[in-house]
């Protein structure tokens, strides 16, 4: 059997990779990056929602499931840069660097996850103009290592603003989806920081509350247990106050019916899930249907959320729509055993 | 506790009751209005919506941002001009509330900064403008000084197609029933005639070829009228309303 393909090594594509190799299929595993572990590692998320378990002791299991095993040729700074249909495969290039190799593959599976939504895209927020205006990715990084510090002048903040569904549910960029994640990350963001800094003031600026399903009990608790506080209301623009030294936010308390123009040291932005560069090469280079948002789209997202379409396709992960990383690992073995299925025929 | 709410006070004030000789005059029966929503009336949305320019306003998901920039708002502190509380209260049907803006709703000075920041695609200042005109339309509104104004100002305006400020004062203050003092009257009215700002009267500015286009302006302005009274009225007619 010629080996089937996993294109990309989030999440997604690492479970995908692992459970075709436990299946005894031979798999290439196919990551542009020079590390594995795709968005959580690139941006070294902190804890991840919903269990706060650290991101490591998520990934480090995937990832050393498909490390050293027999049966996954890794391939790391490659991508591929043709794809031929045959009768049964693919016949795909891989190219690293200067060097190309031809392979014949049995089945192909993409998870080729999601990008950021860019901040710069939403100018009244001041990002990229104000040092303590941050998406909430950097933040992430900034958790992990315990340096929760002003990028301006390096001082602990009293207080802190998070502000939802940047670049997401918003016809002004064109970004109409929910990112899915945003609600839940900057709830975990808050009880992170308040749970080790109770002295940093935690504010988050919402719309709808969106922590589905069983996360709703990271909510509760982040009110709760940790006093982090909401207000509703969507912030309109950020500019700065106290001689430049904060950040002010403008918007309106829609249940206070009231404008507020309101301090903060730092203000993070939720940046929402865009279809990765990397989804949108994918497509093209296989010719996989892409809907309006621009994410891969399934035959049917209820009963073969896995299947392109095409002979011998398979999606997973956040390359179809926002997702977390459970349902991306569910995928990603959804679409291994599909694709070694289709394989083995 | 006085209760500071006065709105919310009903009394049956009796002047002049004296019975078997004893003087019972003065307040009786005093109620407090009752606070709580009790009924949803369509109507308003149903009729925004059936608007070319209202059609947006199911889009709102209330989060305000129009508010928060919108000067009037913010910037003159005219809270109680706030373009996302109106089209909640028209989406949701809380007529009686939405009418004590009747006349507030008006002071929108389409600047179209909320339109150009909604989320949503909400042309929001057209819906304001097409809220108000339902309001308007179905009446029932106390009629406002600015309301008044507007039709002084729009009638002098169609006169001559320029407006003559001295008429329009004149005109205005003595419909409020107000009058300046005529020295104070004359003194201002004199510094300004000389310095050629003011022509009034006779004297006044004219615009060339403005009777046929005045015409034409007032025969549009009154079809336009009739249009939205019309349809507001089938509106209100065709039932719907509380359910
Ligand atoms: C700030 C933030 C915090 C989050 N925190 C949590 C959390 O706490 N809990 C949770 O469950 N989820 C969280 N998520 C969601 C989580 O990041 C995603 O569910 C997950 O990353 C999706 O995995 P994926 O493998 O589909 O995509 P990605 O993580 O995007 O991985 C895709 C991989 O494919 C590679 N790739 C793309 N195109 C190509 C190509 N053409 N060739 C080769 N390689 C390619 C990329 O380099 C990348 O490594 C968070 C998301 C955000 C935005
Ligand atoms: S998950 Fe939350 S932050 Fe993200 S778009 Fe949905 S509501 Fe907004
Ligand atoms: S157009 Fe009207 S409602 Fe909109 S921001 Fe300007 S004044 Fe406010
Ligand atoms: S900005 Fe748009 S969506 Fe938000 S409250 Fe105003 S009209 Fe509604």
């Amino acid at each position: 059997m010629n080996p089937i393909l996993v294109l990309g090594a989030g999440p997604a594509g690492l479970s995908a990779a692992a459970e075709t190799a436990a299946l005894g299929a031979p798999t290439i595993l196919v990551e542009r990056e020079s590390y594995l572990g795709g968005n959580p590692k690139r941006w070294h998320y902190s804890l991840l929602a919903p269990d706060l378990r650290p991101s490591d002791e998520v990934l480090g299991p995937l990832i050393a499931k498909v490390e050293g095993n027999p049966n996954v040729t890794l391939r790391r700074s490659t991508t591929v840069s043709r794809a031929e249909r045959l009768e049964r495969g693919y016949r795909v290039t891989l190219t690293t660097g200067a060097a190309q190799e031809t392979q014949e593959v049995s089945a192909v599976v993409l998870a080729t996850g999601f990008d950021h939504f860019d901040s710069h895209r939403k100018f009244e927020y001041g990002y990229g103009r104000y040092p303590d205006v941050l998406d909430f990715k950097e933040l992430e990084g900034m958790i992990h290592d315990d340096k929760v510090l002003r990028p301006s002048d390096g001082k602990p903040p009293r207080r802190i603003a998070w502000i939802l569904c940047v670049g997401s549910r918003d016809l002004q960029v064109g970004n109409p989806w929910c990112c899915r994640m945003g609600c839940a990350v900057s709830i975990k963001q808050a009880v992170e920081i308040r749970q080790k800094h109770p002295e940093i003031d935690a504010y988050v600026y919402y719309m709808d509350i969106r922590t589905y399903g069983l996360w709703e009990d990271l909510y509760w608790k982040s009110m709760q247990e940790y006093g982090v506080k909401f207000i509703r209301g969507r912030i309109g623009q950020v500019t700065l106050a106290e001689g430049g030294s904060r950040l002010l936010a403008t918007g309106e308390d829609t249940i206070l019916r009231r404008p507020t123009e309101v301090p903060f040291d730092m203000i993070v932005l939720a940046s929402g899930m865009e279809p990765g560069t990397g989804t949108k090469e994918a497509a093209a280079l296989f010719g996989v249907p892409v809907g309006p948002e621009g994410f891969l789209t399934p035959t049917l997202s209820d009963l073969n959320p896995v299947d392109s379409g095409l002979p011998g396709v398979f999606l997973a992960g956040a390359a179809t729509g926002p997702k977390a990383i459970p349902d991306s690992v569910t995928e990603g073995m959804g679409a291994a055993l599909r694709a070694y299925q289709y394989a083995r025929r | 506790m006085p209760i500071v709410e006065k709105s919310l006070v009903t009394v049956d004030r009796t002047e002049h009751l004296e019975i078997e000789g004893i003087d019972v005059s003065g307040d009786w029966n005093s109620f407090l209005r009752s606070r709580v929503q009790v009924d949803l009336d369509v109507r308003v949305l149903d009729w925004v919506r059936s608007q070319p320019q209202g059609d947006t306003i199911s889009r709102c998901w209330q989060c305000g941002t129009c508010t928060a920039g919108c000067c009037l708002h913010t910037d003159y502190g005219l809270t109680d001009f706030n373009p996302r509380y109106f089209i909640y209260l028209a989406q949701v049907g809380y007529e009686e509330e939405l009418r004590k803006y009747s006349s507030t709703i008006w002071r929108c000075v389409s600047c179209n900064k909320c339109v150009e920041r909604c989320p949503k695609g909400v042309k929001v200042e057209e819906v304001v403008h097409t809220i108000g005109s339902y309001l308007e339309a179905t009446g029932g509104a106390p009629e406002s000084p600015a309301d008044r104004f507007d039709r002084a100002y729009t009638e002098n305006l169609l006169r001559r197609g320029i407006l003559d400020e001295a008429d329009l004062f004149r005109t205005y203050e003595r419909g409020e029933g107000r009058t300046m003092p005529a020295r104070e009257m004359l003194r201002m009215g004199l510094t300004l005639l000389r310095s050629g700002r003011l022509r009034t009267g006779p004297l006044a500015h004219r615009t060339r070829g403005w009777r046929r286009f005045g015409a034409v302006l007032r025969a549009k302005l009154e079809e336009d009228e009739r249009r939205r009274r019309e349809s507001a009225g089938a509106v209100a007619r065709a039932g719907g309303g509380p359910r």
